[in-house]
């Protein structure tokens, strides 16, 4: 037998423990908060050149910059391809602020910090692979998406791709209610920050789902 | 109509050692502000031939000629030069020409190079501009600079800068020295103050670009850039004269603008989209008179203000007017 029989084989079985509830169920809504984790922006310190070559220039003054963590809203609809496996499609939004803290000023300026809001869109897909067919119901995710950034005067507008994976629970509270909490991580290639870097953040999140 | 020539002599000197923060040079003409600018290129100048210890007359034109490489090498400007030739006549106005040249000037110590204009005060058209570098002091064109003696064209690319309708420019930190004062850092070939003598200043710096930019900058300039406006406020009552300067963190450049009306509304223009950060400050890093008309009541008690707000500059528009609150020092 090849090794893809072989993983043909074991989907099956999997694939017929899946619970009758399960079975029947074709599509999922749900929705909830998310925490999502902040970051180190990057950012440059504010110098002076000094004139001669190579002399450290003087600093003006210093910033250290960090988007805050924040909590948002998330909806999600799934199709369940087999009693196991769904597709999902997601939308999440948060406002989360990006901060600048100032330290080293050269004429012990007033001020300490600087912030703006900024609003935060992603839409996604998964797809979710569900274990066992009980009330407590483990379940583990991957997918890529698109994020969407503006600061809060709605200014400038940041896009890029998102790649994101975790698992969690989904708890069955009754033959369509249920309850959902889920970790992961989620990879950004482009966010509001003073450094174009992919940056990876912890996601949370938990909810109340509908089956149908 | 008649034309209006007004002649505007050595009001514009870089000192000898002893940070907009562009401004731009103009008159003005009842409530009006009209920007000194030329109108016609390329400008016609000649070099005096008279040479000055250790350079000669050749060899500040060359120097010349690389200054102004580097002013119209700014992108999305279109200004040029040419060399006519070289002239018995000194760098004085009335003349109608264009002069770059030595002048022995003892009674000038403290005082490197100046730059007279010749002006249409109706358009703000300059008609004939004049540098001076004063050879009292000595000077250098070795590319690597000379210790001891001041690089010609460091020298020559600030006052380039004047002769071109900037003014100075307050991106700086000096300390005082000797009876005057000493520049510790700058990042603008538009300070007021040089750095000592064998040290090189020869090139733009962000606010020296911005501010070129914004008198002669094309429509790709205007579209691709941004600009913050606002007012600098202490008790609640504008302050004439605040240096405000705008400092993007991704990019590290600094670009600085005055408040110059009594309600002190400032406008920093030439500014790269993106999240700036806003420093308000006093001028009290040169004499008030490098920078605005000593006559106007310029405010420098209160301490320097990091504004509370990351300001969101747009592509070819205004960021939402802000105001900067500073407390009395």
């Amino acid at each position: 037998m090849t090794s893809c029989a072989r993983q043909s084989l074991l989907l099956s079985v999997m694939l017929a423990m899946a619970s009758p509830a399960l079975a029947q169920s074709r599509a999922e809504i749900s929705g909830g908060v998310t925490w999502t984790g902040g970051f180190d922006a990057g950012g440059t310190d504010a110098t002076l050149s000094r004139g001669a070559a190579g002399a450290t220039p003087l600093t003006l003054f210093s910033t250290s910059s960090r988007v805050r963590p924040a909590v948002g809203a998330s909806g999600r609809v799934a199709f369940f391809v087999t009693p196991q496996l769904a597709v999902e499609g997601s939308l999440e939004y948060s406002r989360p602020s990006l901060e600048t803290a100032f330290s080293n000023d050269f004429e012990q300026a007033t001020g300490t910090q600087a912030t703006i809001g900024i609003a935060s869109y992603l839409f996604g897909g998964s797809a979710l692979y569900h274990f066992g067919g009980a009330r407590l119901v483990p379940f583990v995710s991957a997918g890529g998406g698109w994020l969407r950034q503006l600061d809060q005067d709605r200014v400038n507008v940041v896009d890029g791709p998102e790649l994101h994976a975790g698992g969690g629970v989904k708890y069955r509270l009754s033959s369509s209610f249920g309850l959902r909490v889920e970790a992961g991580v989620s990879s950004r290639e482009k966010t509001v920050s003073f450094e174009d870097k992919r940056r990876t953040v912890p996601v949370v999140s938990g909810g109340v789902t509908y089956r149908f | 109509m008649k034309r209006r020539i007004a002649a505007v002599i050595a009001a514009l000197i870089l000192s000898a050692p002893a940070a907009e923060a562009y401004l731009k040079l103009g008159t003005r003409i009842g409530d009006n502000f009209v920007p000194l600018h030329w109108a016609a290129f390329p400008i016609r100048y000649f070099v005096t031939n008279r040479d000055a210890a250790g350079v000669t007359a050749p060899q500040l034109q060359q120097a010349v000629a690389g200054a102004l490489t580097t002013w119209s090498a700014v992108p999305n400007v279109s200004i040029s030069s040419q060399f006519v030739g070289f002239t018995g006549a000194s760098p004085v106005t009335g003349d109608g020409m264009t002069v770059i040249g030595f002048q022995n000037r003892p009674d000038l110590d403290r005082t490197l190079g100046a730059t007279s204009f010749t002006i249409d005060s109706v358009t703000g058209e300059v008609i004939e501009s004049d540098i001076f570098l004063n050879s009292v002091f000595p000077w250098s064109v070795t590319p690597g600079g000379e210790a001891g003696r001041q690089d010609v064209e460091s020298i020559a690319l600030h006052e380039l800068g004047h002769l071109l309708g900037l003014g100075h420019s307050a991106i700086g930190e000096t300390e005082l020295f000797g009876g005057g004062r000493r520049v510790l850092g700058a990042e603008t070939v538009m300070f007021p103050i040089a750095f000592p003598a064998g040290t090189l200043n020869r090139a733009l710096r962000a606010d020296d670009i911005a501010g070129l930019s914004d008198i002669y900058g094309n429509d790709q300039f205007r579209s691709s850039t941004g600009s913050i406006t606002g007012r600098v406020t202490k008790n609640g009552a504008g302050v004439l004269g605040a240096h405000v300067v705008a400092f993007n963190p991704e990019t590290g450049k600094l670009v600085g603008g005055f408040s110059l009306t009594a309600d002190g509304t400032f406008t920093i223009a030439g500014l790269d989209p993106g999240l700036h950060v806003l420093r308000a400050e006093p001028l009290d890093d040169g004499d008030v008179g490098s920078f605005l008309n000593p006559a106007q009541p310029v405010d420098v008690d209160f301490k320097a203000a990091l504004f509370d707000r990351l300001v969101a500059v747009p592509r070819g528009g205004t960021a939402a007017a802000v105001e900067v609150k500073v407390t009395p020092k």
